[in-house]
């Protein structure tokens, strides 16, 4: 695979998810909804596993956690910015670990079995691994510090709420696996190239505009 | 072992985690509903006291947190001084939940916080991971 195909490959699902983690979460936190398993499991583990499955590329849910991260500071909607981007960054590396050993063209999920499998696997370890990391982070970013018994305490909670996120997750990766039918080295790069810009270009748009509005609002 | 057969067990073992924190979650923070439905009481160093209690003799404060949103109740600095904890800023305090969630909070931070009737305790100089609702106990550490 080209290699600025692959940057901007990064750059437009690392936007898609940073997109999704500041407008959608935004006003998914406002619902009785399941926020967070939601964004897990659909929007962070759906994305990555997308272009896991459209460009065979290990290393690249990395970048994309790393471009959502640097969009998620743009959202004034948090106590402490840098921590939910360096969760979303967490999540994008407990994914690549979780997907490491698999073979590039992921010819071992071919059984729906071995796809939910992962995705639970994935979305159950993205949850948990973004959850504690916020909860370490912050708490160290604030006056009154961390306690790890604090943390302790709380570890069952974390890990039940895990659960919702894990199920999504193993409905949502079979789902997702469908794209690694459609070949992305073949799109044109007259094609490719302005889609992936104009697209990666709205969210940011959007999200700095978002930012903007609230702070005025604020 | 193949990965057709380690990818599963680890999915089952983490679905199993899951499960069974829920039910240990459930069976041990009961607490949540009836914190909810009824009087509630609040043991600040030791001694127990009602809300009502609390709310009848205790220094109104207005907050706004750091995300933006107001509450108002007791002044925490205020109860805790009047629960006669013998030098109040050279300790800790840590303030526990129905359902287990608890933070440990300087005596700055609760110059800062408050206690509202529904039992949430809300600081504005800390971030939204510091709200702890269901309040039943504040510890002297």
């Amino acid at each position: 695979m080209n290699k600025m195909k692959l940057i901007f490959g990064v750059i437009l699902f690392g936007s898609l998810w940073g997109f999704s983690e500041t407008i959608i979460g935004t006003y998914l936190h406002n619902t009785s909804l399941p926020a967070g398993s939601i964004m897990t499991g659909v929007f962070a583990v759906g994305l990555m596993t997308i272009s896991r499955a459209l460009y065979k590329q290990r290393g690249m849910q990395l970048g994309m956690g790393l471009v959502a991260g640097m969009l998620r500071l743009f959202n004034p909607c948090s106590t402490c910015f840098i921590c939910s981007a360096i969760a979303i960054m967490a999540e994008g590396l407990i994914f690549e670990v979780a997907w490491y050993n698999l073979s590039l063209d992921l010819a071992e999920l071919k059984k729906t079995t071995m796809m939910a499998s992962m995705g639970v696997i994935a979305s159950y370890g993205c949850f948990v691994g973004g959850y504690i990391v916020t909860q370490i982070l912050t708490p160290l970013s604030q006056s009154a510090g961390f306690h790890i018994e604090n943390l302790l305490v709380f570890m069952p909670q974390i890990l039940a709420k895990g659960l919702p996120a894990a199920l999504i997750g193993g409905i949502v990766v079979p789902v997702a696996l469908l794209s690694k039918k459609i070949d992305i080295a073949g799109v044109k790069d007259k094609v490719y190239y302005p889609f992936t810009a104009t697209v990666s270009a709205t969210c940011w748009v959007i999200v700095i505009l978002n930012a903007i509005f609230i702070l005025k609002i604020i | 072992m193949g990965k057709e057969k380690i990818i599963p067990i680890i999915a089952i073992i983490s679905l199993l985690i899951g499960i069974s924190s829920s039910i240990y979650v459930y069976a041990t923070s009961p607490s949540i509903s009836s914190y909810t439905e009824g009087d509630k009481s609040i043991i600040i160093n030791n001694q127990e006291l009602t809300i009502e209690q609390i709310f009848s003799d205790a220094e109104i404060r207005n907050i706004v947190t750091p995300d933006g949103i107001n509450f108002s109740g007791v002044a925490l600095d205020d109860l805790i001084t009047k629960a006669n904890v013998g030098c109040p800023s050279c300790h800790e305090y840590k303030i526990i939940a129905a359902d287990s969630y608890e933070k440990t909070v300087t005596w700055e931070n609760i110059q800062h916080g408050v206690l509202t009737e529904d039992g949430t305790a809300a600081f504005s100089d800390l971030a939204k991971t510091f709200r702890v609702r269901y309040v039943i106990k504040i510890e002297v550490v």
